[in-house]
């Protein structure tokens, strides 16, 4: 097991107001949820040494602008003009979840008390769109001439082999869609907070990238989250009860860039990241009392159950059914809503409702008898993570 | 079931970069043709600097047979890249070549309605002129 498990926790978290408009600038947006996740902690501005976030805009043909579309550690130091700050990162190919971890690495190593990580993300005016070039170099020139740019197209072509290689029916996909916007339903933060889902509503959806609908996709919004983390030791004399972080992971294994195979080898990314989680906590998948996974697409949560090993492969179609996912089910899952029906805000807040749960926190929606709360914040990167409320 | 109409639709235009270049000139002239390791025999596609299978610089672009199966496919129904609105509902498949196992190529069904794809359907290249740089291959139903 990892000998410096336990040693860090996520003590304070903090989310933005969540919308589709973009009217708010993303920089004050992220401030906001710095702010929130600061006052949560019971700490002072003043005390926060180290910064870290992923900034990426995930669509492109879109300005880049500091402060509008993306919020960088550079534009967050010069709107809190920290006192005290020690350490700082902005990650890149470890995404937001490997923000967190470098923060962990940072806490534990010692260069800095208190960490803040957000992730702003920036829905930009008018329909949601990718918004390719006129030309198409590096990848994307095998691609997006044939109308085959977008995210969903990709995520389109691996499922559509997954449900064959499986013999499943996509129509099974909408009982993931439907439980966890009735998780949404208890997430007053939650875009969809107010807007129920049924399963007919589903089934009769337009279609985007066939098998997707357009509930297997999440909902990009305009909006901001962010989490406080310290050692254990100063995380004890926080406002809040200390979500311990017992092990993580990353992926180690790649798919070359540009690759058509899809997410062919999903199994052996996920699992290369999970079995660090795993091995690190000394927990396993049957330990798990609630999980979090990426929900991008819906079909990423259920690469994600089979990678990581809450079911086999090709089994989690299934596994997802007769209430096993629910909130008093054996594996209550994205409990906040996930991507799909929370908004989209990339993983982090995939890791707030992770550490709330760990902590009896999570309100309404709180599971019962947490011991071991799991995130996969990812699936491009699989960054996984336990959160538990006790350190062992 | 209607065709989908390709005439209104504005293709973006590939680059061709350094690896990419030899592929592009290939279609120019009606041939498809894809790394082969000279070291292993592994074929693949897209062009990368190095094999896939084991890591050597010894890559030759050699032409492919025009016949393959579907490997996969996306329905589109939704114009995400509102240039495609005209064609839509659209396919688009990749396509793993009989000579290259391994190499997958991306194109659109032309000639039939999007219902006719169906994973593991014969398919083969044609050439479809983009401009006087670029001509794609793309894939009609194989005979």
């Amino acid at each position: 097991m990892w000998e410096n498990r336990c040693k860090v926790a996520v003590s304070g978290v903090g989310i933005s107001k969540i919308s589709r408009s973009s009217e708010t600038p993303l920089a004050s947006l992220a401030l906001d949820a710095v702010k929130a996740a600061v006052e949560d902690s019971g700490l002072k501005m003043s005390d926060i040494d180290g910064l870290a976030t992923y900034a990426e805009l995930p669509a492109s043909g879109h300005a880049i602008v500091d402060g509008i579309s993306i919020v960088t550690v550079n534009c967050m130091m010069a709107m809190l003009k920290l006192p005290n700050l020690n350490w700082h990162i902005q990650t890149e190919t470890v995404s937001i979840g490997g923000a967190v971890q470098q923060a962990v690495n940072a806490l534990t190593a010692g260069v800095c008390k208190y960490a803040v990580v957000w992730r702003a993300m920036h829905n930009p005016p008018g329909q949601y769109q990718n918004l390719p070039g006129a030309y198409a170099s590096g990848a994307a020139q095998f691609r997006a001439p044939y109308g085959l740019g977008g995210p969903a197209q990709g995520q389109a072509t691996s499922q559509n082999r997954y449900l064959e290689m499986f013999g499943q029916k996509r129509e099974k996909m909408a009982t993931l869609a439907v439980t966890q916007r009735k998780h949404a339903n208890m997430t007053p933060q939650a875009f969809f907070y107010k807007t129920p889902l049924s399963t007919e509503e589903y089934l009769n959806a337009r279609m985007i990238a066939y098998p997707l609908c357009l509930f297997d996709c999440d909902i990009p919004v305009q909006g901001a989250c962010a989490i406080v983390l310290t050692t254990a030791d100063r995380a004890r004399d926080l406002k809040p009860k200390p979500a311990y972080i017992a092990g993580y992971g990353q992926r180690m294994v790649y798919e070359r860039e540009g690759s058509l195979a899809g997410e062919v080898n999903y199994m052996e990314a996920g699992s290369s990241s999970s079995n660090l989680t795993w091995a690190r906590s000394g927990f396993g998948p049957r330990d798990v009392d609630v999980a979090q996974v990426y929900d991008g697409f819906s079909h990423r949560a259920i690469m994600s159950l089979e990678s990581y090993g809450f079911c086999k492969e090709g089994e989690a179609m299934d596994f997802i059914q007769d209430g096993r996912i629910d909130l008093d089910g054996e594996l209550p899952l994205n409990t906040f809503g996930g991507s799909l029906s929370a908004g989209r805000l990339h993983g982090l807040w995939h890791i707030i409702e992770g550490a709330l749960q760990a902590t009896g926190r999570a309100g309404e929606r709180q599971v019962r008898n947490v011991n071991v709360s799991f995130v996969g914040a990812s699936v491009t990167n699989f960054t996984t993570f336990i959160f538990v409320p006790d350190p062992y | 079931m209607t065709i989908s109409d390709w005439s209104k639709v504005k293709r973006p235009i590939p680059v061709p970069g350094d690896l990419s270049k030899p592929f592009w000139d290939a279609a120019k002239n009606g041939v498809l043709v894809m790394q082969h390791c000279q070291s292993c025999g592994h074929w693949q596609h897209p062009p990368y600097p190095t094999c896939t299978n084991c890591v050597s610089t010894d890559l030759k672009f050699e032409p492919v047979q025009g016949k393959g199966s579907i490997y996969s496919y996306s329905l589109m129904f939704h114009a995400g890249d509102q240039r495609f609105a005209a064609a839509v509902p659209y396919a688009c498949i990749i396509v793993e070549m009989d000579q290259a196992k391994g190499a997958l190529i991306a194109g659109n069904l032309l000639g039939v309605p999007y219902t006719a794809v169906k994973l593991g359907r014969r398919v083969e290249v044609t050439f479809e002129k983009l401009n006087d740089d670029i001509t794609l291959p793309q894939f009609k139903l194989a005979e």
